[in-house]
């Protein structure tokens, strides 16, 4: 799914690769966890593979067809049908209802507003949300919002979820719930998920754990190898 | 600019590519004038103590304007070298002002901005939503600070002049000043959000999510 990815950032005279030469092959459906320190290059890696900016060199490969191809309105359309995103930081349109705001892509996507309303309440009561409609984000708790944020990632049925660290602002019982949500729309949808976190407990869900540091790829591993794996780093521990 | 009625799916229109042999195909997303309207009345009313701040700027610019044209004068030549400066401090501090508005308006909602592209949204919809939403405050503002101006330049009047206010006031023309007023209230507000709706628009989504410029 990406080859050879490379992101140069200039900052005055030096040269910050925060990607460096990062080679990746997704497949679809599957779950795969980004892990690695802050700075390591995980929210470029994203920002590369969901069309958010483009590579200085290298290329992203979504399903054969290169993202830098893609013109101003063709990312949109990729941005708007193919990919849904979930920050860390929710990012709800704030003046805007839970209901409004899962509406939000399906609008952009050319969805009459009468099914977008539809098809948003549907998701809306999946994710569990189903009495909280018209409640704006300021009267949602964190992981309340980010259920928002799910269902509006889920709202166009992407072909890929990318979620940036979509528990770090949440305590540990709500980011499980976020976690297994995740997981199960994952199985229900058959979407392609990736998510980046510090999270351990993630990795459990995971089909395959990646692991990056200073922009490159370090490991990959599937789950039961990383099972072993932090067993021996707690009995050495 | 293409234009769809508010049904318009967005046909996945095949685009040839050197290696595509995808499962799909890139489509290309359609600009529905309903939805930039709806957006952009939504914003409004979602916003609303921002919006009356926003109309009493522009109404305030243009009250005093049209006072200006109307209010009674004399022939006095200092009296209209200094007629001459009022009338353009108040253009400059008009405009300025309702440029200031529009452009924290805007500027303030970036973060916004930037989260409505990562949903898809075309930079065309957000210029077109930000620069309508900036025309109906401009439409209402400048005809009511028109009315305004009148009025108050009648009542200032009638206490200098007592009954005889229509004859010593300056109500040659008054249409065309009405116009001119209303034109240059709607101008001011719209190209006061024309540049930041603009780079907003432009700006790669990441960037206007952290809402530097």
């Amino acid at each position: 799914m990406t080859r050879d990815v490379v992101k140069v950032y200039r900052m005055g005279d030096t040269e910050v690769r925060a990607l460096d030469g990062v080679d990746v092959t997704i497949r679809t459906g599957e779950y795969i966890s980004i892990m690695g320190p802050s700075g390591s290059g995980k929210t470029t890696l994203f920002n590369a593979i969901g069309g958010l900016m483009k590579p200085t060199s290298g290329n992203v490969f979504i399903d054969e067809i290169d993202v830098a191809q893609l013109d101003a309105n063709e990312l949109a359309w990729l941005r708007c049908r193919k990919i849904g995103y979930i920050f860390q930081s929710y990012n709800i349109v704030k003046v805007m209802t839970a209901l409004e705001n899962v509406t939000l892509p399906m609008l952009f996507g050319g969805v009459p507003p009468d099914e977008a309303q539809d098809r948003a309440v549907e998701i809306l009561e999946r994710v569990g949300l189903g009495d909280r409609l018209l409640h704006t984000p300021k009267e949602l708790s964190g992981g309340q919002q980010q259920r928002v944020a799910i269902a509006r990632a889920f709202a166009n049925n992407p072909a890929i979820i990318l979620a940036d660290e979509p528990t770090a602002n949440l305590d540990i019982h709500t980011g499980e719930e976020i976690i297994s949500l995740m997981k199960e729309m994952n199985r229900e949808r058959g979407v392609t998920v990736i998510c980046s976190t510090h999270d351990h407990k993630m990795l459990d869900i995971s089909d395959r754990i990646v692991w990056m540091r200073d922009g490159k790829v370090q490991k990959i591993a599937r789950r039961d190898e990383v099972d072993i794996e932090i067993n021996t780093m707690k009995d050495k521990g | 600019m293409s234009t769809a009625s508010s049904s318009a799916q967005p046909t996945p229109t095949p685009t040839p590519r050197a290696n595509a042999q995808s499962t799909w195909d890139i489509g290309q997303l359609k600009l529905s004038p309903e939805v930039v309207a709806s957006m952009a009345v939504n914003s409004l009313r979602q916003r609303i103590s921002r919006a009356i701040l926003t109309l009493l700027t522009i109404s305030t610019a243009t009250a005093f304007m049209m006072y200006l044209l109307t209010m009674p004068r004399s022939t006095d030549p200092v009296d209209v070298q200094s007629w001459r400066l009022m009338m353009v401090l108040s253009l400059v501090v008009s405009g300025a002002g309702v440029l200031n508005t529009m452009l924290m308006s805007v500027t303030q909602r970036y973060r916004e901005i930037g989260t409505m592209k990562c949903l898809g949204a075309l930079d065309s919809f957000i210029l077109y939503s930000v620069l309508l939403e900036a025309a109906i405050l401009g439409l209402i503002g400048a005809i009511a600070g028109a009315i305004f101006g009148l009025v108050i330049s009648i009542l200032l009047a009638m206490a200098d002049h007592g009954g005889n206010v229509f004859a010593a006031m300056e109500l040659e023309g008054i249409g065309g000043k009405f116009l001119f007023v209303f034109f240059v209230g709607m101008a001011l507000t719209t190209l006061g959000a024309l540049f930041p709706a603009f780079i907003a628009s432009k700006m790669p989504p990441m960037e206007a999510m952290r809402g530097e410029k």
